[in-house]
């Protein structure tokens, strides 16, 4: 048994997976919720071919109820979470402000913002109690930035970043660092799909560092944040962006 | 597995304090370590730490406030170890007076050093970085440069500035692969503080900032390894804020 518990929300997405993996190789035992049953039981499959401790649960972002009753047995089993990752999230609908329809405004609210208060709430309670433990949010540079046909995504990455500074508030009396990672351009086959050769390699130009981030560059700053090394950082929002904005 | 194996580091200021102990946690990861330090006896005295850890170090008197000085160090270092793979801009001054009451020459001063030497110190690394096409440049600002300090009005502008001249040469040394990035503490257990508060006054802030507790210099380290190492090579331009939650950005 792996001495570290991490569950990471979206840990079957494209950076997800990078996540995942840079975690188990930093001796967590990891739990994977996503939606996607598919990925994520793949994702599982693959960790576990590399010897390494690895769970899925299904979980509806949307479904308060159950996303209570999975951490709470994932509680149950392990009596400990060390480390909760929401990366779970996304764009999902990209409209102009005269047609963005409610539902599907809410509905990005929801599974950006919403789910993560969510599961944060429900990792809280047993951190506090065990005095210890790690919570990392993810943002994006559009919660900076702002993007045209993103007032619904935009707004809830910027919610993201305030919120994770509240919770550090709250928990930091009680020995759990809150922060939040804000990526820039990730090239995840998802992103990735969403652009021709042409828009993509324009794209990497507006970036100071001339390209996107790997998903492993965004790992890499998850396990940063993780680790024992940023002890006295808390509340703060690392941009992962190669210079495309600044904090 | 140590991350910055054969690196070559400047870190200035490092006789002391946060810089002292940047220079002990990096050369823990394998760099071989420049200690410049206008105080030549402390400099040696690291120097001699880090080489009784078993590590490789050269200390260097340097006046970071004086051109001639930081190309003199540069040169050394390049001389000895060849390249340069970091350097720590850390070395500064903190005076305290009453904007009424200062003198433009302690003004001068503090600006001098802690932001001309920041400016000076990249400025002569940078020829070299640009050669090998690699480098990281990790300066350190101040919670002062965002909150302001009450008789520092000087050392915060110094701070602040720090932080806009680390942007702007990020864009400039980013399509050379070369990443400028800021570190700031909240207040720290060193030596610096003690120049104008008393023991009560430092040890009671630290019930006011959220992890309960002022920093010590070993919280700076493993974010200024972490700029180093190759785990942060898409991050530039960013300030990365290790103050226990003081203030969050």
């Amino acid at each position: 048994m792996a001495d570290k518990i991490a569950v990471v929300n979206g840990g079957a997405g494209g950076i997800g997976q990078a996540v995942v993996k840079r975690l188990a190789r930093a001796g967590y035992a990891i739990y994977i919720l996503d939606s996607n049953q598919q990925a994520g039981q793949a994702t599982v499959d693959q960790l576990r071919q590399e010897d390494c401790q690895a769970e899925y649960r299904a979980v509806e972002l949307r479904n308060g109820a159950e996303i209570k009753s999975v951490f709470a047995a994932i509680e149950r089993d392990t009596e400990r979470i060390d480390l909760l990752v929401n990366l779970a999230g996304g764009t999902l609908h990209k409209h102009p402000i005269q047609e963005f329809p409610l539902a599907e405004w809410r509905e990005v609210i929801d599974v950006n913002l919403k789910a993560t208060f969510l599961c944060c709430q429900a990792v809280c309670q047993p951190m506090r109690q065990r005095r210890t433990g790690v919570i990392i949010n993810t943002s994006s540079n559009f919660g900076i930035t702002g993007g045209a046909g993103r007032t619904a995504y935009a707004a809830a990455k910027a919610a993201v970043i305030a919120f994770t500074k509240s919770l550090a508030v709250e928990m930091a009396p009680h020995g759990v660092r809150v922060n939040a990672i804000a990526p820039g351009l990730t090239a995840t086959a998802r992103v990735r799909r969403g652009y021709s050769d042409t828009q993509w390699s324009q794209l990497g130009e507006r970036i100071p560092m001339g390209r996107a981030a790997d998903p492993s560059e965004i790992a890499e700053g998850v396990a940063f944040l993780a680790s024992e090394e940023s002890g006295y950082i808390t509340g703060q929002t690392l941009h992962v962006n190669g210079g495309m904005i600044f904090n | 597995m140590a991350r910055l194996v054969s690196q070559i580091a400047i870190v200035t200021g490092a006789g002391q304090g946060i810089g002292r102990a940047i220079a002990l946690g990096m050369a823990r990861e394998g760099a071989k370590i420049v200690v410049a330090d206008l105080n030549a006896t402390t400099a040696i005295a690291v120097q001699e730490e880090i080489v009784a850890g078993g590590g490789t170090a050269l200390a260097v008197q340097t006046d970071i406030s004086d051109e001639e000085s930081v190309r003199a160090t540069v040169a050394m270092a390049l001389q000895e170890f060849g390249r340069l793979d970091i350097l720590v801009n850390n070395a500064g001054i903190f005076p305290t007076s009453p904007v009424e009451e200062m003198k433009e020459q302690e003004w001068d001063r503090v600006i001098g050093t802690n932001l001309v030497g920041t400016f000076l110190c990249s400025k002569s690394v940078a020829p070299q970085m640009l050669a090998q096409r690699s480098g990281r440049i990790i300066s350190l600002t101040s919670g002062r440069a965002f909150h302001g300090a009450k008789h520092g009005a000087h050392y915060a502008a110094s701070k602040a500035g720090i932080i806009g001249f680390s942007k702007s040469l990020a864009l400039e040394l980013a399509p050379s692969g070369i990443t400028v990035n800021v570190i700031c503490p909240g207040i720290t257990d060193t030596a610096q503080p003690r120049g104008h508060q008393t023991e009560e006054q430092i040890y009671a802030q630290g019930q006011r900032i959220p992890l309960g507790r002022i920093g010590q210099p070993e919280d700076l380290v493993g974010p200024a390894i972490f700029l180093a190492s190759d785990a942060a090579g898409f991050i530039t331009g960013q300030t990365i804020l290790a103050n226990g939650g003081g203030i969050m950005w």
